[in-house]
């Protein structure tokens, strides 16, 4: 796990108390680009250089959370169409505050590459009314915590982050800036939508004539064919009222009026003046302007009407278009088709596709066709790290993480340093460039940081490209790195459940078999049959899983019960050793609940379902409940907010009698001897919740710890 | 004091002078001394909170107008447990005879830090992007508050935490005479008195034997029997089914208390569900270990209360509270600080008047005025009623030397208690009333503790409202009754264009009626005649539609009546579109009949703000 090594990033600290505001011009610190709002224009602009001249693109993301709640964390028994939905509820939750980007090129005349790390912070902010992503997100506390760990700066990212739009916002928001520019002369001539007002006030009376009399003046002098300058010389008394050329008409502007007083100047325009029009312009030059514009000719006014209309709406257009933001940077990427890649990456794709593209798709096949279609080339070094051989002995002994994999494949660079450390020829030089300057030392890098992070994901990947044989000094600059036959097998895989070995395939949409050695280790222990598997909730709080067995066991056998693993405080799954047994259990349940208090008090299903709130279901429940937007803390309140009031989810054919009468449970009062608490040692669950997540924000270390438990 | 910095401003108020000690974690301990002794000195304490979030306009989730106490409620009840409260401000202050203000301001910042690591106080919390925005504009510094800000756990928290903790706690309840006992309680204590003497007896044979064979027998005794210990002492546990028990064996042990303790072991809900008895070597050791678990609670509840101390010595102090919005920064503090937000208003209102028996609301105190309606925050407020009134309020703030320099954040607390001040003196209200030697608020303020009604702007404001021109400032009181909600019309329609729409569609609509916007999908109706809403209701669900009604219908036109609009506040039906919430609720009806949503406060005031007394309740 990457935060479990100790490396006190101080010298980063200190390095951007130092530098705050872009790059670290300081020898010793890692030299990562910043970009923020005050910079991003020209970062962008360099960036698309590096960008198309790199021969791969490394990624990494920090958000403001993982789990929305405890259950919604990754588990031993997530199938992986249920471990999809936990990640889309992650990424449509959360939001991204940094993104690292880190292009690599490899520089024939050095041997060695070179890298480009950029950090972008982001932050979902609505730049206009109504345009930009949603308003609300979610943050977590132990993420929240875990960045402020590694000296995220949360004033950075909140005050400069920059903003996006998806391509799906950036389609509807044209869209409906189209469908206005359709109807009729919508934002320029306003006196549609006002209606006539009874001039209820004095005040109201007296401006209106006066207004009138002011256009009529102004009108008249225009049509005695004056000098137009002295004109302009005798009015600049009354600052409200600007003379000026509008497209080649004179035009009065006009100049600090309330809302309510250019209505009644509409008015008045609309009654008494055939010649002059009232036009409020909004273009990228100036800000919204009112005028009153004279025309000679109707022709003239359409013709005028016209322009002003694909101006304003031109001016819109640019408004979407800088709202766009960091999107521009998937853009790039996504159109120079280059090869991606990241670690552990199938959350941070999620995150991807729901902030930069559109809404996340229900099922995982149609998402990673989807992703395809953007990056068609996408390799994630934990499938190169799991699926090779060769590798995986190299990496047996550390864990998986992205800095323990780091250290172990880049010693070198790890150390800060690519020219002094005495490594063999094997090791891929790697250079950093920032600002057009070059640097082969410095101090390792704060970890978490989304550019340093990128930049090591990197770096693990050239040296496992070498290690597989691919020479990049015979390589043809020309040729895709991602279209190396050695490659093959690892390009566009990426893991959609780690724990059950899941791979799916980017793109043709199957799941793949984990044949990694990896996987075969854990294959001793025995494979969750879905089908098998009950989970139960609300029962009394105090129970325990060894308790909940015992429970069941009584009654369907010794050898019924497969495990009990505690979902949380409130649920548990119960995994049966034969799929009959669920029915069994579920009618079962049923029926005692139906019958009459005493027959229950009896059975030695009553210590399960003491309380009379004790629900069951098979596993599809459980994935119903799991693709639900809401998320409540405990796993029985969850189901309570999703809308469920069943007490048994009976299996299908047997639906006919009725799932949803059994509620009125007889059995409240039962009075039985209390269970004592005392201190024992944290059941599974505990030690699930504890372990990662308190300090987490990166998923890359998630799995590997929950399959570390599990594997206990 | 040696350094009393004293800020006089009698006609001016500039308080950007002013100076509030900000207080993270670094300097909560001292700060915490020094609140405590200020807020049991003080008359008045005025509170101020920054939240990640609160619903605007367009949203229908901020308060409306025709929100009832429970609507209103339910609403504040989802913000509350929502969002996160990111610093507050507390000023505890005095009034002296001169109308002088002795003020003491803080403000303590604050992140739900999991300090347990047990997912407390909140696993996650939500945050509005425009909200975070405006707050960094106004300089916080979101690095101070994650990295150094003071976490705290609620009440209902605390005991839940002591449980997973397994921390006991020693029994401080004084042992009352209970009520004559029943047959099953002696029994009970019968039983329980022989199981806690033979327990007792093993330990006296075991004390007097010496022989190392024994001593290793006994050991495995207790590891066979799960004999318990406490403390390097003794103990037992014994069950109890109520809190009627544990009185029982409370009073049993009284002949005992020389050398047994009894510990208290609290379940989630605050209740106890066992006793453990720990048996002392002698009377002074048992006077040790209750010195011990004392001090250790002590720590250990500092540890875990953190922020949460202040709002105790508040809600001990009993002294009035100020607030801007009663209904909002109750219900967070609520939430955050003492237990989960009940369902129904009537509760917590009663729970919350536990903690704070007087809170003021100064924003209705300031609409009560009469001519403050237009005011919307307070900074505004101060200034309106320094331009238009004359009113000299003498504020003092000691320790102003003391604070250090920096961004000043939670003036709205100070700027409460000066408001406070200066409104009393306009409505010529005395503060304080003495009477023989205690101060009480004066009965004209008491109409204005524990009000607590949405605080929105009156709906004419909004944008889209402007153009209608139908609606007069006039109150009208009408009956939730007479609304009829309206969905499932073309989006980006006029609440003039739909009035005139309806009027056309049926001769029901040339009843006297009006519409309303509430958000972009969804309008409201109210039919100002008695019982016109039901008819049309009733048309609207029979087949005998016809005309343009019909046409409006069948392109998706649909009606509910307010009853639904209650339904989803409660059950917490939050969506986006409040079209999508009523249909929701209309489809979920069928299965719960049984909810009779007894509109106990069915009126409302068309236009007015919803005021709903708590002494009326």
């Amino acid at each position: 796990m990457k935060h479990k090594l100790p490396t006190p990033s101080l010298s980063r600290a200190v390095a951007r108390a130092l530098c705050p505001a872009t790059t670290t011009q300081c020898d010793s610190a890692f030299p990562s680009k910043t970009v923020t709002t005050a910079n991003f224009e020209p970062s962008l602009a360099e960036l698309r250089r590096h960008v198309r001249s790199s021969d791969f693109v490394a990624i990494d993301l920090e958000m403001s959370g993982i789990t929305s709640a405890p259950w919604r964390e990754s588990l031993e028994f997530d199938r992986s169409d249920v471990r999809y939905l936990k990640v889309r509820d992650s990424a449509t939750k959360f939001a991204v505050v940094q993104f690292g980007v880190c292009p690599f090129r490899w520089d024939s005349s050095n041997n060695s590459f070179v890298a480009y790390p950029h950090s972008f912070y982001v932050f979902p902010r609505q730049e206009h009314a109504g345009l930009g992503p949603c308003d609300e997100f979610l943050w977590q506390t132990t993420s929240m915590d875990f960045l402020a760990k590694y000296q995220f700066d949360f004033n950075a990212c909140i005050h400069e982050g920059i903003s996006y739009l998806s391509r799906e916002q950036e389609r509807k928001a044209l869209r409906s800036l189209n469908s206005t520019y359709d109807s009729e002369w919508s934002d320029i001539c306003k006196l549609k939508d006002v209606r006539d007002m009874p001039l209820l006030s004095a005040a109201d009376i007296l401006f209106t004539a006066r207004m009138k009399n002011k256009f009529r003046e102004w009108r008249d002098g225009l049509l005695h064919e004056q000098n137009l300058e002295d004109q302009i010389q005798g009015d600049t008394g009354d600052s409200k009222f600007q003379e000026m050329f509008f497209e080649m008409h004179p035009a009065l502007r006009l100049n600090g009026f309330t809302s309510h007083q250019l209505k009644l100047i509409q008015l008045v325009i609309r009654k008494h003046f055939k010649d002059l029009s009232y036009v409020s312009v909004n273009s990228e030059a100036s800000n919204l302007q009112q005028l009153v514009v004279y025309t000679d000719s109707k022709d003239e006014l359409n013709s005028l009407l016209k322009k002003v209309k694909e101006e304003n709406h031109g001016a819109e257009k640019m408004k979407i278009q800088a709202a766009v933001g960091l999107r521009h940077v998937i853009d790039l990427l996504s159109s120079e088709q280059k090869l991606i890649v990241g670690h552990n990456c199938f959350l941070d794709l999620a995150h991807v596709y729901s902030k930069f593209i559109g809404p996340l798709p229900d099922t995982p096949e149609e998402f990673v066709t989807s992703v395809n279609k953007c990056f068609p080339h996408i390799v994630d070094t934990k499938i190169l790290l799991n699926t090779n051989f060769m590798l995986h002995e190299k990496m047996k002994r550390s864990r998986k993480s992205l800095a323990a994999a780091f250290t172990s494949f880049c010693p070198q660079i790890a150390a800060g340093s690519t020219s002094s450390y005495p490594g063999s020829l094997s090791h891929v030089k790697v250079e950093v460039e920032v600002d057009d300057v070059r640097s082969s030392s410095w101090n390792p890098g704060g970890k978490h940081e989304a550019g340093y992070d990128a930049f090591m994901t990197g770096c693990i990947f050239a040296q496992l490209c070498s290690d597989l044989g691919i020479d990049y000094k015979l390589h043809d600059s020309s040729k895709q790195l991602a279209l190396d036959e050695k490659l093959q097998n690892y390009v566009n895989r990426l893991y959609l459940s780690w724990m059950h070995g899941d791979i799916i395939d980017l793109s043709t949409g199957n799941k793949v078999g984990d044949s990694s050695p990896s996987y075969s280790l854990r294959k001793r222990y025995p494979k969750i049959l879905f089908e098998n598997i009950v989970i139960i909730w609300g029962f009394p709080s105090k129970l325990k899983a060894n308790e909940v067995r015992e429970c069941i066991s009584k009654v369907f056998g010794p050898t019924s019960v497969v495990s009990v693993f505690h979902l949380d405080a409130t649920a548990v799954f119960v995994q049966f050793s034969k799929t009959e047994l669920v029915s069994d259990f579920l009618s079962l349940k049923n029926t005692l609940e139906g019958s009459d208090g005493a027959l229950l008090v009896l059975h030695p299903l009553s210590k399960l379902l003491e309380g009379g709130n004790t629900c069951a279901a098979n596993y599809g429940t459980y994935k119903e409940i799991c693709g639900s937007p809401l998320s409540e803390c405990l796993f029985a309140d969850q189901v309570k907010a999703v809308g469920i009031k069943w007490k048994t989810k009976l299996p299908e054919f047997k639906i006919a009698l009725g799932v949803e009468e059994h509620e009125n449970p007889s059995v409240g009062n039962v009075n039985i001897a209390m269970e004592t608490v005392k201190m024992t040692k944290p059941n599974t669950i505990d030690q699930l919740r504890n372990a990662p997540f308190r300090r987490q924000v990166s998923t890359h270390e998630v799995e590997d710890s929950c399959v570390a438990e599990a594997n206990l | 004091m040696a350094s009393v910095f004293q800020l006089r401003r009698r006609f001016l108020c500039t308080s950007s002078k002013w100076k509030v000690k900000q207080v993270t974690t670094s300097n909560f301990e001292e700060s915490l001394q020094e609140i405590k002794t200020h807020i049991s000195s003080s008359d008045y304490v005025a509170v101020s909170m920054a939240r990640t979030g609160s619903p605007s306009p367009p949203s229908w989730l901020r308060p409306l107008p025709f929100d009832t106490a429970q609507t209103a409620y339910s609403k504040a009840r989802r913000a509350a447990h929502r969002f996160q409260v990111l610093h507050f401000a507390v000023c505890p202050f005095s009034v002296s005879h001169s109308d002088k203000l002795l003020a003491h301001p803080y403000n303590f910042v604050l992140f739900p830090r999991d300090e347990l690591k047990m997912g407390m106080p909140a696993y996650s919390f939500s945050s509005q992007t425009s909200l975070l925005a405006s707050m960094a504009r106004r300089g916080f510094d979101f690095n101070a508050c994650v990295y150094n800000g003071i976490s705290y756990l609620s009440r209902a928290q605390e005991s839940a935490a002591k449980v997973r903790l397994g921390a006991a706690l020693p029994s401080l309840r004084e042992v009352k005479s209970s009520s004559s006992p029943t047959v099953a309680d002696t029994v009970f204590v019968e039983r329980t008195r022989s199981r806690i003497k033979h327990w007792r007896k093993t330990f006296e044979r075991s004390g007097t034997s010496t022989s190392r064979d024994e001593e290793l027998i006994n050991s495995l005794k207790n590891i066979v029997l799960g004999s318990e210990q406490f403390r390097s002492r003794p103990c037992m546990t014994i069950d109890v089914c109520s809190e009627r028990q544990v009185q029982l064996i409370l009073e049993m042990l009284v002949d005992h208390s020389d050398d047994l303790l009894p510990l208290l072991i609290p379940t989630k809900s605050g209740t106890t569900h066992a006793l453990r008895i720990v048996l002392a070597n002698s009377k002074e050791d048992k006077e040790l270990l209750e010195r011990e678990l004392q001090n250790f609670e002590e720590e250990e509840s500092k540890k875990i209360r953190g922020f949460r101390e202040v709002i105790d010595s508040i809600s001990a102090s009993q002294k009035p509270v100020i607030c801007y919005n009663c209904l909002n920064d109750c219900t967070l503090i609520h939430s955050k600080f003492i237990a989960p937000l009940p369902l129904e208003v009537d509760e917590f209102v009663s729970s919350l008047h536990s903690i704070f028996p007087n809170v003021l609301d100064i924003n209705y105190l300031m609409k009560k005025h009469g001519t403050m309606r237009k005011v919307t925050n307070i900074p505004s407020a101060i200034s309106y009623l320094n331009n238009n009134f004359f009113a000299p309020v003498d504020l003092e703030i000691p320790d102003q030397a003391t604070v250090k320099e920096g961004k000043i954040h939670g003036l709205n607390a100070l700027r409460l208690g000066y408001l406070f001040m200066k409104l009393c003196s306009i409505l010529k209200i005395s503060p304080n009333v003495t009477d023989s030697g205690n101060k009480h608020l004066a009965p004209e303020l008491e109409d204005f503790t524990n009000v607590f009604h949405p605080c929105s702007p009156p709906i004419q404001d909004s944008s889209n409202a402007g153009d209608v021109g139908v609606w007069t400032n006039n109150t009208r009181k009408i009956s939730c009754e007479h609304l009829v909600f309206l969905w499932g019309f073309n989006l980006g329609i006029t609440a003039g264009m739909l009035k005139s729409l309806l009027r056309s569609s049926h001769n029901i609509f040339s009843r006297e009626f009006d519409v309303k916007l509430v958000d972009k999908s969804c309008a409201i109706v109210v039919f100002w005649q008695p019982g016109v809403s039901k008819q049309f209701l009733d048309i609207m669900n029979s087949e005998e539609m016809s005309g343009d009604l019909k046409e409006l219908v069948s392109n998706g036109l649909r009606v509910t009546s307010y009853e639904t609009y209650d339904r989803i506040c409660r059950l917490g039906l939050w969506e986006m579109d409040l079209r999508e919430s009523l249909e929701r609720a209309l489809e979920n009806s069928w299965c719960d009949e049984k909810s009779n949503c007894g509109t106990k406060s069915s009126e409302i005031h068309w236009y007015n703000d919803n005021v709903i007394n708590l002494d009326d309740l």
